[in-house]
Order: structure tokens, then sequence, then C-alpha cells
């Protein structure tokens, strides 16, 4: 079908006062073949619309609209079968730059230039569309899993639930009374886990697995492969989506020596209290007499960079609720609570006070010094900094150590290694690449047999970990997302949460789960490209085998075959783009976002000559916050450089560097590249774009240097969107560095 | 750094200051608001923070040899701030309860007194009993030494209780509490010491005379009470008790010498004293200063009961026993003048000696029962005074009045607690020595840049 281009021009919103139209649409028609081009004081308006309707009934099928930012007016500029390219006139030229200036004309014709080439060689997509299933899989049959299980099914989708023990019910299955779930949230309350087994077992939808293990996963959302074993017969079937609520495992108090574990005998963990309170005696492990002292030591092995750095959250509130059962147990009892800051979140304040008025709980601040074995027994706990002003001991019959949640996760990255380390020495390879990956199976070899979920992905069998090795985003604005499309984390394995909050994290996780289903089933991505239809190209025969695009993707999508060749898996993708900046053959593409296509706009840019003394300079700016936040600035009014010409890329890690010589040769005498934050407590939305590009940059150093050109000629920056306001002085200090530097020796070449 | 410190946690205890009206006790997070906007707390020994966790701990023996938990007036400051209602001035007064009962010998004693079942047996039956007993052993008595035939014995009531039986029936008693209190006191005074001395506190800068004088000029003067803000009227009630009581005080010693003393001396006896006699109209005075002091206690009581902080069965029955007193007296007063000496005989005099009777029970659950009622902080207080003098724990107060208003609607309130705590200073320093106003003065320059430093980062 042959491409008829329509550019339309929008004069409302001061486009019109700031600009010269006319000249804009005869700049825009000299230079490229626009079958239509037209003006309009309103465009958004229903007469303006009708106008565009008109045109596509004439057999217009590529739009270009100059007029606002892609932001807004999505759904006005959007018509079918037609693709629609904004230029954004508003935010980023007239918003943001002197009006009727003679540079933020060229600018403005610049950006209509790279509108009109890029309408001209975009396709419109094309989902992947294939048989999806929809059922769900919840692994882990605790508080959370059965919450996802419930939800799922009734919203109505079928649910496979996969428990290794032989019970449903995980860790509070086990206990007696919880932390109170509903109003006034005073007094522990009775274990309702029962209720939700029997809800359950009596839904038809839900299929429960016990004593179960999954021996493999394949595929991708949509296309799961299961393989399991349960109570001794294997089963195999296809689910769409993945809801991890493996739960948690308390903190190893063996590596708590110097609070008594080990070493006093009444010394105990806040889970053997619970299983204490369970059977309901309250005697010391020493001499089954009865402990009348109960002493709570509160954080034993967390907050401590020697242990686990992190708060769990929920210890607090435990010990709350067991000095409460302590009380009711024996009112002859009494209990002294050592902490290092009570945390009681919301509501449980009243849980908190509830325990304080109790005149045989004791409370006090403390920096716990050490736990030792005293006469008859009886652990005598040392503290400093506590409110009492003064060192102080403390004598108890019985003490109790508040330890943490440790999520029941693999930790995939280390086990694929382990993986690749043992197939280098089955290779027989020789010298210090053996003796390297012998070092690396001794070191990772207790991981073997950790395996959670055994998917067959190239990137390792399980959801990698990030922080604290939960394998949660961390981030606040992506809950549950995992590095996995279509697994999703809930729970503790999430994030340590109490009961309550890990109900509610199995019915969100179960929700993202649906949604993936769904929207996978219509061919179009998961987040943050929600219903984005395209999905990568690859140009197999020009393969050279690098494995970069398998080893970068953050999503693991892309298995490969013996060879190394990569073997996509559509609807894992999350479209970012990764694997395009990534190859160096440039075989990957998407319809609308590829490496001819920007190329393409960076050359449609009208570089001035030398003695012009207008500088131009490249901005290669993420769609996720940093253009956001330029528009943002715009609405500010905020005014920066207009030497500047902006391109929007999906993630930074999508910049293919051919882009940055291609901008170099062109007379651009600067790129800015503006991205996400990476590292740890990353805001990046694709997790690893930042990063990849940092280390790119390396080589885009080298190759400047090679051209003997100044490395500050190109310029990362990381940026979210919050600091919109800062963006404008980044490009114009950019501005002025590149004029100091000069000219790009390679303009007009 | 020092050993660390066995704490003994006692809940028995913990339970009986909340019993004793401590109730919110252990809602305390120790955030030291209250100390903060005390006025009357020190900057070397603040209060009532520390006492909060001691009392949530049940350290007993720290609160109990502890002067700072009767430097608190209950003025209600701290609780009316207080982040957590946990109510600091309600717990320190049931810790002044508890030292009152802690102290006294023998204990059981402080136990009945203060009970409100106990009233029919302690107030009632018992010196019903010793009074009744005082009576029939009278004319034994009087027959065995040869007394009887006085004068004064033809007066109205003496016929009926005799001079000699009254001062020798009270005396005695009084004496015989006064013997346990004295051992209370010291008992108190010794372990204050050695808790600060445990601390490493430097004591006995000031000598113990002019903590004295300090501390009973603080007294007359009711100075502690005047910067009170939240219930800043408890000073005139407690100012018209406290000098009702001592001019009748004064006025029976006075009696007591007129009696006895001036016949010896070669003095004309004037008792018993007529309408216009100076003494008469002092102790009419006080009379009235004291009924008056007790009603407004009571209404304040009352009105308080609603915001703040209720009164226990420690306070009320010591302020209801204290206008009885008053009250019996007056009436007891009036049917001399009018029923008369001559009146011998029939329903008034009956009357008359019956109301006279009560007014003596009253009197003796006052006096004799005085270490072990609510009344015993006339000394256990004094002598918390004396040695917090003595232990250079009032040093910084006059200097620590600065607060920063915590919220605009006391602001006001707060400008007034400025003023007055001002002009309470000031008078302070008119009074000592010049060379101690001088070291006083000195502190104050000092202390300056730091308290600036704390309304600029308030700010």
């Amino acid at each position: 079908m042959d491409r008829k281009v329509a550019a339309y021009i929008c004069r409302g919103c001061s486009i019109g006062e700031a600009l010269d139209i006319e000249a804009l649409m005869e700049a825009a028609s000299d230079d490229f073949e626009v079958d239509i081009i037209r003006d309009h004081e309103f465009l958004c308006g229903d007469e303006g619309c009708a106008l565009i309707a008109q045109d596509i009934q004439d057999g217009v099928n590529a739009l270009v609209i100059a007029a606002c930012s892609p932001r807004f007016m999505t759904d006005t500029f959007t018509f079918d079968g037609c693709h629609s390219e904004r230029v954004n006139l508003r935010e980023q030229v007239v918003w943001s730059h002197e009006p009727n200036d003679e540079d933020t004309q060229m600018m403005a014709e610049d950006y209509l230039r790279m509108g009109i080439i890029r309408a001209q060689k975009v396709d419109i997509p094309v989902p992947f569309e294939e048989e999806v299933d929809k059922t769900l899989m919840v692994v882990g049959g605790g508080t959370t899993g059965i919450s996802a299980a419930l939800d799922a099914a009734n919203a109505g989708y079928d649910v496979v639930l996969v428990e290794k023990e032989a019970q449903l019910g995980g860790w509070m299955g086990r206990f007696t009374r919880q932390i109170p779930h509903t109003a006034p949230y005073r007094d522990p309350q009775p274990v309702d886990i029962v209720d939700r087994i029997s809800e359950i077992e009596a839904d038809d939808r839900i299929t429960v697995y016990t004593e179960a293990a999954i021996e493999g996963i394949t595929g991708q959302p949509g296309q799961f492969d299961v393989r399991l074993k349960a109570n001794g017969t294997s089963s195999e079937f296809r689910v769409g989506a993945i809801v991890q609520a493996t739960g948690w495992k308390p903190y190893d108090a063996n590596n708590l020596g110097h609070l008594g574990y080990g070493t006093c005998p009444n010394v105990i963990t806040n889970v053997q209290m619970e299983e204490m309170l369970a059977s309901g005696q309250l005697t010391r492990p020493s001499d089954g007499q009865p402990a009348r002292r109960i002493a709570f030591i509160q954080c034993a092995g967390s907050r401590d960079q020697d242990h686990l750095p992190y708060c769990s959250a929920v210890c607090c509130r435990v010990s709350l609720k067991q000095a409460l059962l302590v009380r009711e147990m024996d009112p002859e009892a009494d209990a002294y609570i050592l902490y290092k800051d009570i945390r009681s979140p919301g509501q449980y304040e009243d849980f908190y006070i509830r325990a304080q008025e109790d005149s045989g709980i004791f409370f006090t601040k403390a920096e716990v010094t050490g736990i030792s074995n005293g006469d008859g027994d009886n652990p005598r706990i040392e503290a400093d900094d506590t409110l009492l002003g003064e060192k102080i001991a403390l004598e108890a019959d019985l003490v109790v150590l508040a330890t943490g949640m440790v999520p029941n996760a693999a930790d995939s990255e280390a086990i694929r290694n382990l993986v690749d380390a043992e197939a280098v020495i089955e290779k027989g390879e020789e010298g210090a690449q053996l003796e390297k990956a012998k070092q690396t199976v001794e070191e990772l070899k207790h991981l073997k047999g950790t395996e959670l979920l055994n998917l067959d992905y190239r990137q390792g069998p399980d959801l990698p970990a990030f922080k604290y090795d939960f394998p949660d985003s961390h981030f606040i604005c992506f809950p549950y997302e995992s590095r996995r499309t279509g697994i999703y984390a809930a729970g503790c394995t999430r994030a340590p949460n109490d009961s309550l909050l890990s109900r509610e994290d199995g019915s969100g996780a179960a929700l993202k789960a649906i949604q993936c289903m769904e929207l996978t089933s219509r061919g179009e991505a998961v987040h943050p490209r929600w219903g984005d239809m395209s999905y990568p190209d690859f140009a197999l025969d020009r393969c050279t085998q690098c494995k970069r695009c398998t080893e970068e993707c953050p999503f693991g999508t892309l298995n490969e075959d013996e060879k190394g060749t990569p073997m996509p898996n559509p609807t894992r993708c999350r479209r970012c783009g990764i694997c395009l900046g990534a190859c160096p053959e440039r075989i990957i593409s998407f319809s609308d976002y590829s490496v001819p296509i920007t190329s393409a706009m960076i050359k449609a840019v009208e570089v001035p000559e030398e003695w012009d003394e207008k500088p131009r300079l490249l901005g290669l700016l993420c769609e996720n916050d940093a253009y956001p936040a330029l528009d943002a600035a715009g609405l500010k009014r905020i005014r920066h450089s207009s030497w500047i010409r902006f391109i929007p890329v999906r993630c930074l890690g999508s910049v293919n560097i051919v882009w940055i010589s291609d901008a170099l040769s062109k007379g651009f005498d600067g790129i800015i590249m503006v991205g996400c934050k990476s590292g740890d407590d990353y805001q990046c939305h694709f997790i690893k774009g930042s990063e990849l590009m940092e280390t790119r940059s390396e080589n885009i150093q080298e190759k400047l240097k090679q051209l003997a050109l100044e490395e500050e000629r190109v310029k990362l920056v990381q940026l979210s969107i919050d600091e919109f306001e800062k963006l404008p002085e980044i490009i114009n200090e950019f501005a002025d560095e590149i004029e100091e530097i000069g000219m790009n020796p390679f303009k007009g070449l | 750094m020092a050993e660390a410190v066995l704490l003994k946690p006692d809940r028995k205890f913990v339970e009986e200051i909340i019993d004793s009206g401590g109730g919110d006790l252990k809602l305390c997070v120790q955030c030291a608001t209250c100390s903060v906007v005390c006025d009357l707390s020190s900057d070397s020994s603040p209060f009532p923070r520390k006492e909060m966790i001691w009392a949530q701990w049940g350290l007993k023996d720290r609160l109990m040899a502890d002067p700072d938990v009767w430097l608190c007036h209950h003025c209600m400051d701290c609780s009316e701030r207080c982040t957590r209602g946990a109510k600091p001035g309600d717990v320190l007064a049931a810790v002044r309860e508890q030292a009152i009962k802690h102290y006294a010998t023998p204990q059981f004693l402080a136990g009945m007194v203060n009970r409100v079942k106990q009233i029919p047996v302690m107030f009632m039956l018992m010196p019903g009993i010793l009074l009744l007993l005082a009576i029939l052993l009278r004319h034994p008595i009087e027959g065995l030494l040869g007394l009887g035939g006085s004068v004064h014995d033809e007066a109205f009531y003496a016929s009926f209780f005799p001079h000699w039986l009254l001062i020798a029936f009270y005396t005695s008693l009084t004496m015989l509490a006064f013997v346990g209190l004295l051992g209370g006191l010291f008992k108190y005074w010794k372990a204050m010491k050695a808790a600060d001395l445990a601390d490493g506190r430097q004591i006995g800068e000031t000598g113990i005379i002019t903590s004295f004088i300090r501390t009973v000029t603080t007294i007359l003067l009711h100075r502690q009470f005047g910067r009170c803000t939240q219930r800043g009227n408890r000073q005139w009630t407690h100012l018209f008790a406290f000098y009702g009581f001592i001019a009748l005080f004064a006025v029976t010693v006075y009696a007591v010498f007129d009696l006895y003393l001036f016949p010896v001396v070669g003095l004309d006896s004037m008792y018993p004293f007529n309408l216009m006699h100076p003494m008469k109209i002092l102790a009419n005075i006080g009379g009235v200063l004291l009924i008056a002091g007790c009603v407004k206690g009571i209404l304040d009581q009352k009105k308080d009961a609603g915001d703040s902080s209720g009164s226990t069965s420690f306070d009320q029955i010591f302020i209801w026993l204290l206008l009885l007193v008053g009250v019996t007296g007056f009436i007891t007063e009036v049917f001399r003048f009018t029923v008369g000496v001559d009146a011998h005989g029939g329903a008034m005099q009956f009357t008359a000696y019956a109301i006279y009777f009560v007014h003596l029970m009253c009197v003796f659950g006052l006096l004799v029962y005085l270490p072990y009622s609510k009344f015993a902080h006339i000394w256990y207080r004094t002598l918390a005074m004396v040695y917090a003098e003595y232990s250079g724990r009032t040093k910084e107060i006059a200097g620590s009045a600065m607060v920063v208003p915590v919220a605009t609607e006391v602001q006001t309130a707060e400008t007034q607690k400025q003023e007055s705590s001002e002009e309470a200073s000031a008078d302070e320093s008119e009074e000592t020595s010049a060379e101690e106003s001088k070291e006083e003065s000195e502190e104050e320059s000092e202390e300056e840049p730091e308290s600036t430093d704390k309304t600029d980062s308030t700010q």
C-alpha cells in the first residue's frame, strides 16, 4: 500500500503567535514529499478532527500532527489504521523558547522534518497473537497464595495452587493467634486462615497440588508449560501467568551467638515462641519450669549490617502479640520488651497502646550488648542506650529473639553462573578458565537444589534477586513487578509483610497476573508500555551469535539455541528496545522503532554551517521520565537552549551507538542522553537501561578518541521526573560546555 | 562507663501506682515533653520523665529515694501537654501517696487511713472509743492525781472534756505517731542522699540551715504554686487552707500557754477568750480561711475531674476531714456563745456536747493520723524541698523559665506565666544574699546563648 502522508499544524495554544506558520509549512513541503499540508486554528476541536478524518477517507494513511506533546490529546489524535506522528511544538518549542525568534523557528522546522520522515518510515505494528491460556498458577499456599488464588478464582479465572507442604496455610496455619486484622485493632485475633482454606477447597476453579515441587517451566506468558511432581505423581499443564508467593523463612538464629542463641538453653526465637504459645505451656527449655519473666529482644539480627540490614516490619507487632498472649496465659508472668524502635504503623498504634496498658508488659528502648547464661540457666541480658539513661542488666527465665524474615527465593543469577561454570568444566576447558570455573562451582554449589520455579530461561531458573535478595522491583511505582514478564512476586517473598498485608499482596499480584494474561491475549505489551503492539523482529540471517541481546535483556526474553542464536519469546518482551541498542549488527528492529528510523530523524535535522555559529546538539530522551520531565518544564514555561533537538527513545538502553556516530558525522556538536536512575534503588522502568548505557558510554568514549573528538561532547544524565525543573538547566549547561569546546570539526563534511 | 544496673521490675508496684491514680502511666513513650514544659523541674535532675520510666518498670527503690516527686505541685501543665495522655502529673501524685505509705510506721495504718471502706472504723469507731475511754477514766485519774477544782473546769466544754485531758490525750497520741513519722523522714533523707551519692552528684553545697530558710520562705510565699498555668487558681486554694490552719494552730498553742504557763510566770490567764480577744479574732479568721480553702479545693477537684485529673480517696478523705474540722469547730463555738456556761442539762447542752465530740473525733483523724494521710505531705514535701536546696537542684530553676509555647491557644497563658515567673525570680534574687545573686546572674548570663539557640531551632 502506498504511503500517503498528511501534515497538520495547529495554531492553537499560542503556537500560531510564536511561529511563522506559513514559513514552517513551506519548509516542510520543500524538503519532503508531503501529500497534504494544512494548518488549523484549533486542531483538537471537532472541526479539526473532522478535517483529518476527511483526509483519511480520501486515502491518507500516515499523519503528522504538529501541535501539543504526544502526552496530551492522545485519544483525539488516534485514528484507526493510520500512524499518527506527533510533533511537540507546544511544550518543547513555543512554551520553552523565545517566541518569533529565528532559532525557535528553525527548531520548529527541524522537528516538523523529523516528524515527517518518521511518518514516512514507520509501519503500523501487527500484534503477535497466539492461543493464550488464561489459567493462573500460584506457587505457595500460605496467606498470600491463598489470597491470590481466591481472588483470581472470584474474578473468573482458573487457578492452579501449588504447595510444597502436605497442607495449605503456610506459617499462619501453625500459629494460634494473629495480630488484629480489624477494628479496634487492640487484641490478638484467632487465626482465620482455616476458613480461607475451606473456601479454596470448595472452589471448583481452583486445583490444589500439595507436597508439590515444580520440575520445569518452559514457554512464555500465556503459554507457560509446567511440569510438576505432587504427592508422588507427575503432572503437566499449561498456565498463562504465575504468582510466586513462596513466603519466608526466619533468619538463622545460629548466627546470633552474641544474643545467647545456642549458648543459653533458655534463649529461643520468636518462631519457637509461637510453637510454645500454640502448645499452651510456657516453660523453660532447660528445666521445664514455668517461664514467668520473659524478655523479648527486638531486631535480633535485624537492622544490623552484620546480619539482616533491613527491618522485617512485623517482628514488633509479633512480639506485642506474644507478650499479650503470655500475660493472658499466666497473669503472674511478666514480659519485657527491649526494642530499637517500636514499629507499629497505622492502626497498629492502638495495638501497641493495648500492650503498653498492661501492667505486666515492660518496655524500653535498648541496644542489647549481650546475653549470657546466668545462675540457674537464667539468661542475663545487658543493654545500653536505654530509656532509663544507663546501662541495665535484666534477668529473665526465658529470652525470645525477635528474628527477621528472609525471602524464600532462589538467587537465579548465581544459579545460572553455577550452571555455566559447570558447563565450562564439562567441556574440558583448561588453564585460567578452568580454575575460575572451579572456584565458582566451589563458591556456589550450596545453591544447587534451591531452585523454586525451575524456569527454562537462558538467564537462570528463578526470579532474579534485587536488594537484600528479594525479587521485588523495590520501586514504589512498580509493585509486584519482577524481571520476568508474567511472573509476579507477592507476600513475604516480595518484601517482609504481616499477614494482612500479605493478603493484600496476594490480591494485587493476582490482578497484575490477570492483566498480563489479558493483554498478552491481544498481543499487547504489559507494564510499562501497556498496549504496545510492536515487538522485536530479528533478522537472524545476519546474526553473529554474540549473545549481547540474550545477556542484556532485563527480562530474560531470549533463550539461545546451542550456537547462541537468540530464540525470541515475544510475550516475555516488554518492548524496551534494549536488544536493539545492544545489537552490533543492527538486526533487531520494531515496526515503529528501529536503527534506520532514528538515524533518518537525526539526518533530517538541518545543521547550520560552521560560520553561522549556531551549534546543534542532539538530545536522546528516555520516554518514561525524561521526556515528560521536559514537557513539565515547558508547562512551567522554563526556557532551555534552542540549539538542541530532542528525539524520544524507549529506554536509554535502546540507544544504538550508531546513532551517536550518525549524529557526529551529520555535524552535531554534542549529544546528551537523559535517562532514569540506575542502581539498587533504580527508577529505570526497564531496570537495567541506564546501567547498560553507562557501560556502553565507555565504548562511545573510545570511539570519540579514535575520531580525535573531545569526550565531553557526549554526556549521560540520570534524572527522575520530579527533578524536571533541573532539566532545562542541565541542557543549558551542556550547551555552554559545547560552546566552550567549539564546533564539531566534521561539520559539513 | 558505670557497671550495668540490675533491674528488678515490680509489676505489683506498678499496679499500686495505677490504683493510686496513675492509671495512664503505662502510655508514656518518654518523649520528655513533660520535663520540658515543667517550670519547677531543674536542669540537673529534670522530672517527671525519669519518674515515668521508673514507675513503668516498678522501680520502687528509686522512686522512694527521689526528692523530685515532691518538687512537683501537681499543676498539670505536663499532663495537659503530654503527647500520649499518660498524665505525668497524676502519676507523680500517686508516687507521693506511695511514698507516704512506704515511709509510714506502722505501715498498715497508712493502708487503712486512706481507704474509704475503712472510714467507719478508722474515723468513727477508733477515735470514738478512745475519747469515751478518756471520759470514763477522767474522774479516776483526777482523783488519783488530785486534779480538779480548777476554775477552767467550770467552762462550758471543759466540764465535759477538761483541758488537761484534752492536752494530755492529743499530745500523747500525736507524739506517738510523730515518733513513727520522724523515723520515716530520717529514712527518706538517708535514701535521697544515698541515691544522689551513688549517682555521683555533688551535694551539700548549700548548707542545711540556708536550705531550710529558703524552703520555708518559698512555702510561706507559695512561690511554687505561682508557676502553674494549667491550674493556677490552686495557689489561692492552698494559701487559704494553709494560713487558716497555721492561724488555728498558733491560737491553740497560745491557749495552752495561756492556761498553764501564764499563771506560772504571773500573767493573768484570759482563757476562755471572749469574742473581741485578738487571739479569738485570729482564730475566727483562720477558721473562715480554712473552710474557704477546703470548699474551693473540693470545687476545684470537681471541675478538674472532668478535664484532666481525677482525685483519689487519698485526697478526698483528707480535704473533707479538714473541712469537717473547720465546720464542727465553728458550730462548737456558736454553741459556746449562745447556749452559755450556765445552761447545765437539757437537750441544747447534749447537742452541744455531741457536736463537740464529733469535732474532737475529726481533730483526732487529722492530727493523730497525720503521718499516714495526705496531711503527711507537709513534712515529706518540706523535707524534700530542703533536700532539693541542699543538693543544688533548685539552683537552675529560676533560669529555666524559658518555655517555648506548644500551641497558639496557650500562648497567652504562656506569656502570663513567663511574666509571673520573671517576677518570681526577681523576688528570689532580692532575698538571696548579694553574693549568691551575683552567682545567679552569672549563671543566667551563661545560659542565655543556649536558650536563644533553642528558640532558633524551634523556629
